[in-house]
């Protein structure tokens, strides 16, 4: 019995007795919606502004020391740049980001301008950052960089995890429901590729003109397979797999796991040296290869100290309060960028170590001008792409 | 579930306005996952309506607080399972019913060739284990929520997920086998 089998089987399990006792609920929750007293609005508002006055203060108090001590922390080992920002004003290195926000999906350039792409769940470049690829609801969108909507694609379930194939880019797959599904990259074809995979992005091997795909299937392997859903290997990871990722080179796959041990499998399937292990108690929550190597960075939270370390190449180049969230290398490789939700910034590190720094503080209201009360804090999804 | 955001967020909004008919949305949309999950976890129809419907009306009364900028299903389910854990152990104190009675009511529909485990085998096994790791299987594998989320929704360290998730597999895994066996 695989994990799909227990999923689908909970899902079609006969519940008895729901529409009745939905109708039954329906008529006690209705007269307790319609016999509340709401806040008004101006109330909540209010609260509202006297909560986020008291965490600016908070802030002010106690979260810029963070920043700062972060500051400390690097001037007390490194002897090169740190700038502060006022907002973000440019990128260190060349290449856009792409970030998602509540707002929607933002392409950012190098003279920090940014544009709002639309609303949009997740996005994705395509090679070379000719267009993106976004997904809202059940529909997947491709876009120029500047917004202008090229084709979509509109599935019946909700879509995700759209990831564009390497150039030229015939192909881009989605997850729609537990399905992975496959489209050319003109908008045309698209088609059923697998039935069951798990709830994580497919990630392409890199490597011009190639068409192989690693993916999670539902019973917790990696497999690996051909655009035309030929299958080259498949491998049991040890536990849940939560992140797939390639390096530059196409010749090693690192299997972000749920558990502590995080193989790495070469590309015809076998184990390519020991395994990355993490402490007990720390989660991974980011990972890639730096640029044009195998030297593997990730992000670990450690849900004990409340504290995220990032390593590269074995080495703990940062830490924090909080949790770290992003590992994205700049196109050149000599950046490194985390957002930081808990101090409200964009840590830019310049390797190797930190031998520079460029914090962007008032991150939450950058990609999110105008807005008040909480947000979220924006990820940052993708950073490209080298100058050609 | 991401896709579902905005007019979720909508929804709420309106809702905290005064909206019945965008509360009306919220319920409904939201009604059949956390019966569901209620049901897999208390095993017993009308336990899971009221744990489902105790979850909605504390939903009602947390409306004005609650922040339309956050995703509105991980928190009503969060109440939801936590409420069905708690109403499960209180049932075992009062000695109602044991846990694989209530099952039996379940119509056998949907049985596929004897290579698939019946949903009644994976149910009854479902059954046998503890509160607190049907619970963590209804999260993951109903609900969809990652061993990360789920640690934080019932408050455990992840590797407690993890390994609940484990060991009910197993054990789901093991009741099958004997059932085929």
């Amino acid at each position: 019995m695989t994990t799909r089998d227990v999923r689908d089987t909970l899902l079609a399990v006969p519940v008895p007795d729901e529409l009745e006792a939905q109708r039954r609920s329906w008529t006690v929750v209705r007269e307790a919606y319609a016999t509340r007293e709401p806040v008004p609005r101006h109330g909540r508002r209010l609260r509202l502004l006297v909560a986020l006055a008291v965490v600016a203060a908070l802030v002010a108090a106690a979260l810029s020391p963070p920043g700062r001590s972060v500051g400390g922390w690097i001037r007390d080992r490194v002897a090169g740049e740190e700038a502060t920002e006022p907002a973000l004003t440019r990128l260190p290195s060349a290449g856009r980001l792409l970030v998602v926000s509540e707002d929607g999906s933002w392409v950012v350039r190098p003279d920090g301008s940014k544009r709002l792409l639309g609303r949009y769940d997740d996005a994705s470049f395509s090679p070379r950052a000719r267009y993106v690829v976004a997904t809202q609801g059940g529909r997947v969108v491709a876009l120029e960089p500047d917004g202008d909507v090229r084709w979509t694609v509109t599935r019946p379930r909700p879509v995700a995890d759209a990831r564009w194939a390497p150039f030229p880019g015939y192909h881009l797959v989605y997850r729609e429901g537990a399905t992975l599904r496959i489209v050319e990259g003109d908008g045309d074809g698209d088609r059923l590729l697998v039935r069951s995979v798990a709830p994580i992005a497919p990630a392409w091997r890199p490597g011009e003109g190639r068409t192989v795909l690693a993916y999670a299937s539902a019973d917790g392997r990696v497999r690996v397979i051909e655009a035309d859903g030929d299958e080259l290997w498949s491998a049991d990871p040890g536990a849940a797999p939560e992140q797939l990722v390639w390096s530059d080179d196409a010749r090693v796959l690192l299997v972000v796991t749920a558990g502590q041990r995080h193989p790495l499998y070469r590309a015809d399937g076998r184990a390519a040296g020991r395994a990355l292990e993490t402490p007990q108690g720390q989660d991974v929550l980011d990972a890639a290869f730096a640029p044009g190597t195998r030297a593997i960075a990730y992000s670990a939270y450690d849900a004990a100290s409340g504290r995220s370390s990032i390593v590269v190449g074995g080495e703990r180049i940062q830490q924090g309060e909080g949790r770290l969230e992003d590992v994205v290398f700049s196109p050149n490789g000599r950046w490194l960028l985390t957002g930081w939700p808990e101090a409200d910034q964009l840590l830019f590190m310049r390797l190797p170590g930190v031998s520079g720094y460029v914090v962007v503080p008032d991150v939450r209201r950058e990609f999110d001008p105008g807005g008040v009360g909480a947000t979220e804090f924006p990820r940052i999804v993708g950073w490209c792409c080298r100058p050609a | 579930m991401a896709g579902a955001g905005r007019d979720e967020r909508a929804w709420v909004r309106g809702a905290q306005d005064g909206s019945a008919s965008d509360f009306e949305a919220l319920f409904r949309a939201h009604w059949p996952r956390a019966y569901r999950a209620a049901y897999l976890v208390v095993h017993d129809a009308a336990g899971a309506e009221d744990v489902a419907q105790e979850a909605f009306l504390a939903a009602v009364r947390a409306l004005d607080r609650f922040d339309s900028a956050r995703p509105f299903g991980p928190w009503l389910h969060r109440i939801v399972v936590n409420r069905a854990i708690d109403w499960t152990r209180a049932r075992a104190l009062r000695r109602e019913v044991g846990a694989g009675e209530a099952i039996d009511d379940v119509p056998a529909e949907g049985r596929g060739d004897l290579a698939t485990p019946l949903p009644d085998d994976v149910v009854t096994a479902l059954a046998a284990l503890s509160p607190d790791h049907r619970a963590v299987v209804v999260l993951r594998y109903v609900l969809e929520y990652t061993p990360g989320e789920i640690a934080r929704m019932l408050e455990l360290p992840r590797g407690t997920v993890n390994s609940r998730l484990r060991r009910a597999l197993d054990a789901l895994q093991g009741s099958v086998d004997r059932e085929e066996g």
